[in-house]
């Protein structure tokens, strides 16, 4: 049996936590630039605010209402991720973490320190209550889709729990489950299958293999087995390397010159290896972009503005991780296709080939990575990581620049930051 | 069959923090005659605050503190309080709760029906609560107070 734990509006919980009289209030949390609304308080989706809204959209609603407004607050809603895997593991010892508010438990040979499974989902959804103040919904089930169904119907119910263990029940929750909200399904195959006359899940489950094949690749075979009780998507504990790494927030204004947009290509270079030297890999190619705001008029006439875009892909002569050394290669690319008379609204580095660190291979003409460079980064992530970011950085990026986009509704990271934990008198 | 839930004691549970660097010496002695430094069966682990302080690191929350009201319990303005959230709360223990709208650092007393926060300083009233009327919820107890010693004013 698999257990699967999501944290219920993770992010908006993650500020009740430290300000308890937001409970029950509206709350909507921001994307990275506060561009869009990426989580939604239980109240703030009865007000009818969409996932994924523009937030200029929302103003009418928070003249109306009373909305509390956040920007991301990744360290804070990071610690307290990490809070809740790390006690997720007093439950089973083998434990996936999913994404940062979900994780799969392996409940195998486990039932004998709880009487039942309920009771079982009952005392993790309590004990996260107690000692993290976090609300979290459990679904049980023996396969991760189904585990996954179970969830969705947990948040239905007032107690948070929901176990599929018997054929009886999993045929009943697949019955009334509409096939679209199935983890796996998009909005293509879910289109797809309607037009087949499949509607619930209790359907897809019982179509024959072949022709799921055809619909919806060997994908779909895995889905139907996982939704008759065959396990096929296995736990995975330790989350496979990534094959692209991109990085490319926009500016928090235009910027028409040069100069910054290569200083901003330089931090966005060393956040992207930061992240590549994580994984201990290295990357073979580089692509560099440049946009212009679609979306702008010009000033005075209201008429749409003069739009460039462009990139770049530069194969590199062999895989490497140094900044120092990608960041060569990267400048030359963004300065061939730089155009001036425009003003940009972002630009963005994206790392592919990507490859295991410990790959090397000579060319006729060229040596492998330089080495010394490679052991030069990995030193400079470590001080980086001891002293703050960006205190060691290469001389072409600016320290504390004016580019980006400051986040408007910041709150307190009371779980990492001294000087700004809870007060108490 | 047991038909209740067995609550483990929170101090029987732990958890490894990976990420918890743990200095050990490592005493390099030349030994010129064959003499082995007599120290070397007693090298032990650094100690470390952390482990004395934080019993479980994913349920302890560091608490900065203002004002005097619990100055009877070393608990000065400024003191760094460390609040596990695994403790149950009883009479007695020092909680870090929230109450009708604030923050705040009191000592939990039961008294029949009614909950009682109490200050440690004189010059505090305590506060009486309601359950139908108030709103309490409790982020800890507190386990450590960690402070700078006062500054020393010389007699005159």
């Amino acid at each position: 049996m698999l257990a699967h734990v999501d944290g219920k509006n993770f992010y908006a919980s993650c500020h009740c936590i430290f300000q308890p009289e937001l409970e029950g209030k509206p709350i909507i949390v921001l994307s990275n630039r506060d561009g869009n609304v990426v989580a939604r308080s239980d109240a703030a989706k009865a007000l009818g605010i969409k996932m994924a809204q523009p937030f200029f959209e929302t103003r009418e609603l928070r003249e109306q209402h009373e909305i509390f407004v956040f920007s991301s607050a990744y360290e804070l809603y990071g610690d307290i991720s990490s809070r809740l895997m790390s006690i997720l593991t007093q439950f089973a010892p083998e434990v996936e973490v999913y994404s940062i508010d979900e994780a799969f438990l392996q409940l195998e040979d486990y039932g004998g320190m709880y009487p039942t499974y309920q009771g079982l989902g009952q005392a993790i959804r309590q004990t996260l209550k107690l000692w993290l103040r976090l609300p979290v919904g459990v679904g049980i089930a023996p396969t991760k889709t189904l585990a996954k169904v179970a969830n969705k119907l947990a948040k239905q119910r007032p107690d948070g729990v929901c176990v599929l263990d018997t054929p009886q029940t999993i045929r009943e929750a697949l019955e009334a489950f509409p096939v679209e909200d199935l983890w796996g399904v998009g909005y293509r195959s879910a289109s797809k299958l309607k037009k087949h006359g499949i509607k619930t899940a209790a359907q897809l489950r019982d179509v024959p293999d072949d022709w799921i094949r055809q619909i919806m690749t060997v994908n779909g075979v895995r889905l139907v087995h996982e939704l008759r009780g065959f396990p096929c998507k296995l736990l995975e504990a330790g989350p496979p390397a990534k094959k692209c790494i991109c990085c490319a927030p926009s500016f928090g204004r235009l910027v028409p010159d040069l100069e910054t947009i290569t200083d901003a290509l330089t931090t966005h270079l060393s956040r992207a290896c930061e992240k590549l030297r994580k994984q201990d890999s290295l990357c073979g190619s580089i692509t560099v972009s440049l946009h212009t705001n679609k979306f702008r008029k010009t000033p005075g006439n209201g008429l749409p503005a003069k739009q460039y875009n462009n990139s770049i892909t530069v194969s590199l002569p062999h895989p490497t991780s140094a900044t120092g050394e990608l960041l060569t290669y990267a400048v030359s690319a963004l300065r061939s296709i730089f155009a001036y008379g425009y003003a940009y609204q972002k630009v963005g580095i994206m790392l592919t080939d990507i490859v295991p660190g410990d790959y090397r291979q000579k060319g006729v003409f060229v040596e492998g990575p330089n080495e010394k460079r490679l052991a030069l980064s990995s030193v400079v992530d470590k001080l980086n990581h001891r002293f703050g970011q960006d205190k060691l950085r290469l001389a072409s990026q600016m320290y504390n620049p004016d580019w980006p986009m400051k986040p408007a509704y910041l709150s307190q990271r009371y779980t990492t930051r001294w000087d700004e934990i809870l007060t108490v008198s | 069959m047991k038909r209740t839930i067995d609550h483990l004691p929170p101090e029987n549970i732990y958890t490894v923090d990976p990420t918890r660097r743990v200095d050990i010496p490592f005493w390099e002695m030349p030994v010129p005659a064959g003499f082995t430094s007599p120290a070397e069966n007693y090298i032990r682990e650094r100690l470390n605050l952390q482990d004395l302080c934080v019993a479980h690191p994913d349920c302890t929350h560091f608490v900065k503190a203002v004002g005097e009201s619990m100055t009877g319990d070393y608990i000065f303005p400024g003191s760094i309080l460390v609040v596990d959230t695994t403790i149950p709360v009883d009479t007695g223990r020092v909680i870090v709760a929230w109450v009708n709208g604030g923050w705040c650092v009191k000592r939990f007393v039961r008294k029949e029906d009614m909950i009682l926060l109490e200050s440690s300083n004189e010059a505090y009233l305590p506060i009486y609560l309601h359950e139908d009327r108030d709103k309490l919820i409790v982020l800890g107890v507190v386990t450590y107070i960690v402070s700078k010693p006062p500054k020393y004013a010389r007699p005159r």
